[in-house]
């Protein structure tokens, strides 16, 4: 079980490398979104803004997010380490989400382009 | 009468039956749209195995080649595992020798020249005509992520594509292919508005692909355009024509009035190939194009 110190670094991580590619910024320029990221079982959430091709971290998740995902810690810091693609929990049932499929599959394509 | 059976993801409302006589055999060639219903189209897969010559998957691929790789479709490959006696076809060997044939002879008959610029909206899927067209000198912006995710980001180089290819191959292997291409009634939906999208037509001279990605964004003024596609009904012609296409160019041939995707046109082959199996190669797929005189058909729609 990934701790909330754990899926902190992950997120934190996940900012640095979307923010050191500059193809990532640009394919990204015109999508505004923000995330809260929910542990279910550590009970803690996080946020991350995208703005204008740049992630930041928040430490205090968004008040009204577009995008909110939510799964156990593990799961979620899985995801922002890139070692499973958020669609693959997405689809057993395994992560939770409120808002469009459309900025998962986002989501999951910014994953991919940074991790592969 | 031999008979081909395209079985499609797509919309039922553009299903099509036609009889041809191809190389002294007689074929009975159509198609069957299960409106995006996966599980549906399985269950006529089975119904058909062992009853007809040949079989299409239409609406998904099972494989793609890009850059000498290949990428399986994972939502494509059970489909295709579902049919266990009769020969089943992508249309992905078709693709990629008469789509790139396409090329070379319209190249020839002056519609594509160095200078022309393309838009064509998905390469993953038509690598084949991807490469020709660069080879042949045009100006090609590739559309895959504008159409497939919405991120728009021109691409405009094959080296790119087949980054995109191998960064994305994971996702293609697992996800729902309903997550990357409209299947059963999204394929009827008028194309969208999107001014951001729509300035990628305005800048082509030749927009090409997947008809469904093709008219997904397309505006109003088309004036002048040319497009180079496959799978137009008499209802999609009548829309181009509105909007000021000049020429409409199918890779395939039409038949009993509109042109068949190349799914259907590879399983007739096999079926005409009298193999009893799916392994064509490209070399007998060559040989039967040539013989069959298979060329693009060119219409003009607003003279």
């Amino acid at each position: 079980m990934a701790t909330a110190e754990e899926l902190k670094a992950s997120l934190m991580d996940f900012e640095e490398n979307y923010n050191a590619n500059p193809k990532l910024k640009t394919m990204n320029r015109d999508w505004n979104r923000k995330v809260r990221v929910k542990a279910t079982d550590v009970e803690v959430e996080y946020g991350l803004d995208l703005k204008d091709g740049v992630v930041r971290f928040l430490e205090q998740p968004p008040a009204e997010p577009d995008l909110v995902v939510a799964s156990d810690g593990e799961t979620l810091t899985s995801m922002f380490y890139g070692e499973v693609s958020p669609s693959e929990p997405y689809m057993d049932g395994t992560l939770k989400v409120t808002g469009s499929e459309e900025d998962l599959i986002r989501l999951d394509f910014v994953t991919a382009m940074i991790w592969g | 009468m031999k008979t081909v059976v395209s079985v499609s993801l797509g919309s039922s409302s553009r299903d099509h039956t036609a009889e041809v006589e191809w190389l002294g055999q007689r074929l009975s060639i159509s198609r069957r749209g299960t409106d995006g219903d996966f599980k549906r189209a399985v269950q006529v897969l089975q119904e058909l195995d062992g009853r007809v010559d040949a079989i299409g998957l239409g609406g998904i691929d099972v494989y793609l080649y890009v850059g000498g790789k290949r990428y399986v479709i994972g939502d494509g490959l059970k489909l295709l595992q579902a049919v266990k006696q009769t020969p089943v076809v992508d249309g992905s060997g078709v693709k990629n020798t008469l789509e790139r044939d396409a090329v070379r002879h319209l190249a020839r008959a002056g519609l594509l020249t160095p200078s022309t610029r393309v838009l064509l909206v998905s390469s993953l899927d038509r690598f084949g005509m991807a490469e020709a067209m660069v080879e042949m000198g045009c100006d090609v912006t590739f559309g895959d992520l504008i159409f497939t995710l919405g991120v728009d980001y021109p691409i405009k180089t094959l080296a790119e594509v087949e980054e995109l290819a191998e960064k994305y191959k994971s996702r293609m292997e697992k996800l729902p292919f309903t997550f990357f291409y409209p299947t059963g009634s999204q394929q009827d939906k008028a194309p969208t508005v999107n001014p951001a999208f729509a300035r990628y037509y305005g800048e082509a001279d030749v927009v090409a692909g997947d008809f469904h990605f093709v008219r997904k964004f397309m505006p109003e003024a088309m004036t002048g355009k040319t497009v180079l596609t496959q799978t137009t009904t008499a209802a999609d012609v009548e829309m181009m024509r509105r909007r000021g296409v000049k020429t409409l160019i199918t890779t395939t041939p039409v038949l009993g009035g509109r042109s068949f995707a190349t799914n259907v046109i590879e399983a007739a082959l096999v079926a005409l190939s009298g193999h009893g199996r799916a392994d064509v190669s490209p070399e007998e797929y060559q040989d039967l194009i040539r013989r069959l005189e298979l060329r693009p058909t060119i219409q003009s729609l607003n003279p």
